[in-house]
């Protein structure tokens, strides 16, 4: 792919190629890319500045400690360890469909996609669970809901911190905006990204990339995937571990 | 050659040739393993992690703890776009169009950071809040 590139800078402005040597899809997705991870690092900037001006903020550890099956068992961040662990792999399953489009291997590309949308599936209902169980605590968009979650409170700081009342109701609220925003965003684009690996793999069944002569598609709907993939470890990194 | 859409037409001697390799073949095989290492190193630093995030929370001063957790992380971005999205495949003036602006990006999760807390400071100050 170097030797390519050292040839076509004798005739870069000649004419007759696609710039950087990628077909026109690819660069404009790698670029809507780029236009949506400016979308949501602006969804996580405003997070930190709220973040760092807020002398109070709920504690992810106490937050986020359940665990679907297990009632009240206390495991702070197994859960979503889980989904991240799930995404990735959804991720790696993927990069193997894209590989087995480059060996022309229809039946790998059908047999990898399929795991990457069970895996995206998988992660869209655990992230459906994640909201219903913080939704049943009492949190939503705009707060507490009617006062439900309000004694849970508490617990919702890092134990032995001292609770002003009205700030920390006011960084829950706020803790609670950002979290359903953020996440809510996130889960649009997995399930955007899950419908178009589906209509991809309807179409691979098919035979149209056979025919096409290639599966550069694979690759970049891969990119959208991949791309899905990174913004969930950096939500990851911002809401559960810094 | 069989017939292609429109627009496809002069695309596709862009990636015809290129990447075609035998499923069966030892590169094959070889970039196959190679993903799955990446995936254990993925793995791995997210259970670091997690480990981190459960056991040391309370025990190290917040600078160390969030540069740390930002490093691993940086890291996980930076195998699954290199290694997953082949960006480290691409000439490089592309490459370059991807990460200078991010780098600038960078500046401005700073720069807000940083106005984050000052506004906080100066509040304190004032005894606003």
């Amino acid at each position: 792919m170097s030797s390519v590139a050292i040839d076509s800078k004798k005739k870069v402005w000649g004419g007759g190629q696609s710039p950087f040597n990628l077909s026109y899809g690819k660069i404009m997705m790698w670029y809507f890319l780029m236009s949506d991870a400016f979308t949501f690092g602006a969804f996580l900037i405003s997070y930190g500045t709220t973040r760092f001006f807020s002398a109070i903020w709920p504690n992810a550890n106490a937050v986020f400690k359940s665990f679907p099956f297990c009632g009240e068992a206390n495991m702070p961040l197994m859960f979503v360890s889980l989904m991240t662990f799930i995404l990735i792999l959804s991720s790696v399953t993927m990069v193997l469909a894209v590989h087995a489009g480059h060996c022309r291997d229809k039946n790998g590309v059908i047999k990898w996609m399929i795991w990457t949308i069970i895996g995206g599936i998988a992660f869209l209902s655990c992230q459906a669970w994640e909201w219903t169980h913080l939704f049943a605590e009492g949190g939503w968009w705009g707060g507490f809901r009617n006062g439900v979650g309000a004694h849970h409170l508490a617990g919702f700081f890092k134990a032995g911190e001292a609770i002003d009342p009205i700030g920390s109701a006011d960084a829950a609220h706020k803790f609670f905006n950002f979290f359903f925003t953020i996440t809510g965003f996130h889960g649009a684009h997995v399930a955007s990204g899950v419908v178009l690996n589906i209509i991809i793999l309807l179409n691979t069944i098919n035979g149209t990339y056979e025919r096409r002569g290639h599966y550069e598609m694979v690759e970049k709907v891969g990119l959208y995937w991949h791309f899905v993939d990174l913004v969930w470890v950096f939500v990851f990194t911002c809401f559960y571990l810094l | 050659m069989s017939e292609f859409s429109h627009y496809e037409a002069d695309q596709s001697a862009l990636y015809s040739g290129e990447h075609h390799v035998d499923a069966s073949s030892d590169a094959s095989k070889a970039q196959v393993k190679k993903i799955w290492m990446i995936t254990l190193y993925l793995t791995i630093i997210t259970i670091v992690e997690v480990f981190i995030g459960l056991y040391v929370s309370g025990h190290m001063p917040k600078l160390y703890l969030n540069s740390g957790f930002i490093i691993m992380t940086m890291f996980k971005a930076y195998l699954i776009v290199k290694v997953f999205m082949h960006l480290g495949d691409e000439v490089k003036n592309m490459i370059s169009t991807i990460l200078i602006p991010l780098t600038l990006f960078f500046w401005f999760i700073i720069a807000f950071l940083a106005d984050g807390a000052f506004w906080l400071w100066i509040n304190h100050a004032f005894g606003i809040r």
